[in-house]
């Protein structure tokens, strides 16, 4: 559906994307996961045919963006980042004016933008001025004016950047739906959120793809930096059976009351997190230094750059069209 | 070019929903049924006096009055079309949809056209008025209303090209008030520069005064026509390219 080689993009001096090379099958959800500034807004302007590349070839379903940049056009819905409205439209008339935009037959355009409205939610907003509008009812009407001409493929900036905890998880949910009708590539800066839409992640960072895999693959990734522990008194005891283990580089100790919470740091040559982990909780048992709660720190998405950056290689770089992750998104 | 009309019939609901239009047409009325006022008393206290003026003449040409209507009321016309879309973003949900830049510059061009238009519709009932008390020739009503489209036609193509330049709706005024401030100088320069010269012909082409006098004298001259029909179409030209560049910048 997409394919993406060799697309460079360059600002001025500053290089945005960096010989970037991707495809995306038809009938895929992809997550397209990076740091703030890693370029993924970029690419996916590039994408959708609203900024130019300086190199490199983009084909949409075998258009070509550049040459062909009209009919590839139309076979994208496309919802850029911030989504900017027309606030002084009504629901309904927006998507009116969208669908025929994007050349929805007279007859078919009514269905086509109560579709639309159906699929993101906003049934109940027709008559709203976009103006009036909540932020999540403004990225859900982004969402159905992206949906409403029915295009083969989505690209899906940022679609819950800004949104509260539940209009994240009514999005998630419509997003989860879209993946049997169409192709959908979006962006995100948080790891969990390709977790529960995306079969496969293209991990972007400074403009070069990093890492591609699975969901799984790439949280395997996310190793976590070292383990907390909750123990009764002030963890004197504790601290000194912790600090005897070799994984362990470092231990910032946090006394409460009656309880003291002991944050211990794998050192960088530790390899096996687990292990160490049950070995601590073990001896610390095995001390009676009154073990009340073990939690693994998690780690940031950008240590997970970090980490994939370190060498300058991508360890997880598997063969573009890998049927593993291909059938996660069935 | 199939973009065209739902574009053409955007703008056009967000001129006439937004109140900006309706207080250009409100300002405009009131102003020209001044001008309209001043005249007609004008004449009617000149009795005895034989003018080969006459108060069509005087409102379309010949006096000031036009150009100032003109100065302060075609840019706010204008400058919003592409500024407020940058300035706002949604030009990009705009430009990715399958529009081309043509039918996207056509479309804004045609819909500040029609509030022009709109503008001027009421003015008509002066003419009536007049031809209640006294005889109008019709001929020189149709080609001054012709060179007022016309002139007003290549200053809202130079407002949109204003507004395609900038993000700024208060700059594409600026620049689009000073580009036609300097196309009215450039036509008082007929009058101060020698006969003959190189200066003077130039002046007298391009001079939007004398063309006024012309047309509300009942002289339409292609020349004249030929200068506006180019002030229409190179700007549209230019703004087509620049709003290209956006897409591929």
């Amino acid at each position: 559906m997409i394919s993406v080689s060799h697309l460079t993009k360059r600002y001025g001096t500053h290089l945005a994307v960096d010989d970037l090379s991707f495809e995306v099958g038809k009938g895929e959800v992809v997550g397209f996961l990076g740091p703030n500034g890693a370029g993924k807004s970029t690419t996916l302007r590039v994408l959708a045919g609203f900024a130019g590349m300086t190199s490199g070839v983009v084909t949409i379903d075998g258009r070509d963006i550049e040459t062909d940049s009209f009919e590839a056009r139309k076979r994208i819905g496309y919802m850029p980042e911030a989504v900017p409205l027309y606030g002084e439209m009504r629901v309904g008339e927006y998507l009116a004016f969208r669908a025929e935009l994007k050349g929805v037959p007279r007859g078919r355009r009514r269905a086509r933008v109560a579709l639309a409205m159906e699929k993101s939610k906003v049934e109940d907003r027709e008559m709203t001025l976009i103006g009036n509008l909540s932020k999540g009812y403004k990225q859900r009407v982004g969402l159905a004016d992206a949906l409403v001409a029915d295009p083969p493929l989505l690209i899906l900036d940022e679609p819950t950047a800004g949104l509260d905890p539940n209009q994240i998880r009514e999005v998630r949910e419509v997003i989860k739906g879209l993946g049997s009708d169409h192709t959908v590539l979006l962006s995100t800066h948080i790891l969990s959120e390709v977790e529960s839409s995306c079969g496969r992640v293209l991990v972007i960072n400074r403009g070069r793809l990093v890492a591609e895999g699975s969901v799984a693959k790439i949280k395997s990734l996310q190793r976590s930096p070292g383990i907390e522990v909750r123990v009764r008194g002030d963890g004197a005891l504790a601290l000194a059976v912790i600090t005897k283990d070799a994984d362990v580089s470092r231990v910032d100790v946090e006394r409460g009351d009656g309880e003291a919470l002991l944050r211990c740091t794998w050192s960088k040559k530790s390899l096996d997190a687990p292990a160490a982990s049950e070995r601590i909780i073990a001896s610390l048992v095995g001390a009676g230094a009154g073990v009340r709660a073990v939690a693994a720190v998690s780690s940031s998405l950008e240590e997970v750059f970090a980490e994939l950056t370190r060498d300058g290689a991508a360890p997880e770089i598997r063969p573009i069209g890998d049927p593993e992750g291909a059938a996660e998104d069935a | 070019m199939r973009s065209f009309w739902p574009i053409f019939k955007r703008e056009l609901f967000a001129c006439f929903v937004t109140p900006l239009a309706w207080v250009l047409v409100c300002v405009f009325l009131l102003v020209q049924g001044m001008h309209f006022y001043l005249l007609v008393d004008f004449f009617a206290n000149q009795s005895g006096v034989s003018s080969d003026q006459t108060p069509v003449q005087a409102f379309f040409g010949n006096t000031v009055l036009l150009y100032i209507v003109l100065f302060l009321l075609v840019p706010p016309i204008t400058m919003r079309l592409f500024a407020e879309e940058r300035r706002s973003g949604t030009i990009e949900p705009l430009m990715t949809a399958p529009v081309s830049s043509a039918a996207v510059v056509l479309a804004k061009y045609a819909a500040a056209l029609v509030v022009y238009v709109f503008m001027w519709a009421p003015t008509v009932l002066y003419i009536v008025i007049l031809r209640r008390t006294g005889e109008v020739d019709w001929h020189v009503v149709g080609s001054s209303y012709l060179g007022v489209l016309l002139v007003g036609a290549g200053y809202l193509s130079l407002g949109l090209l204003m507004s395609a330049l900038t993000r700024s709706q208060f700059l594409a005024l600026v620049l689009t008030a000073m580009v036609i401030l300097v196309l009215f100088i450039l036509g008082v320069g007929e009058f101060i520069t020698r006969e003959g010269s190189l200066v003077h012909e130039v002046c007298s082409h391009v001079s939007v005064w004398a063309q006024m006098n012309d047309f509300a004298s009942g002289v339409v001259d292609t020349r004249r026509v030929v200068f506006d029909g180019t002030l229409i179409v190179l700007p549209l030209f230019v703004a087509t390219r620049v709003v290209d560049t956006w897409r591929w910048s």
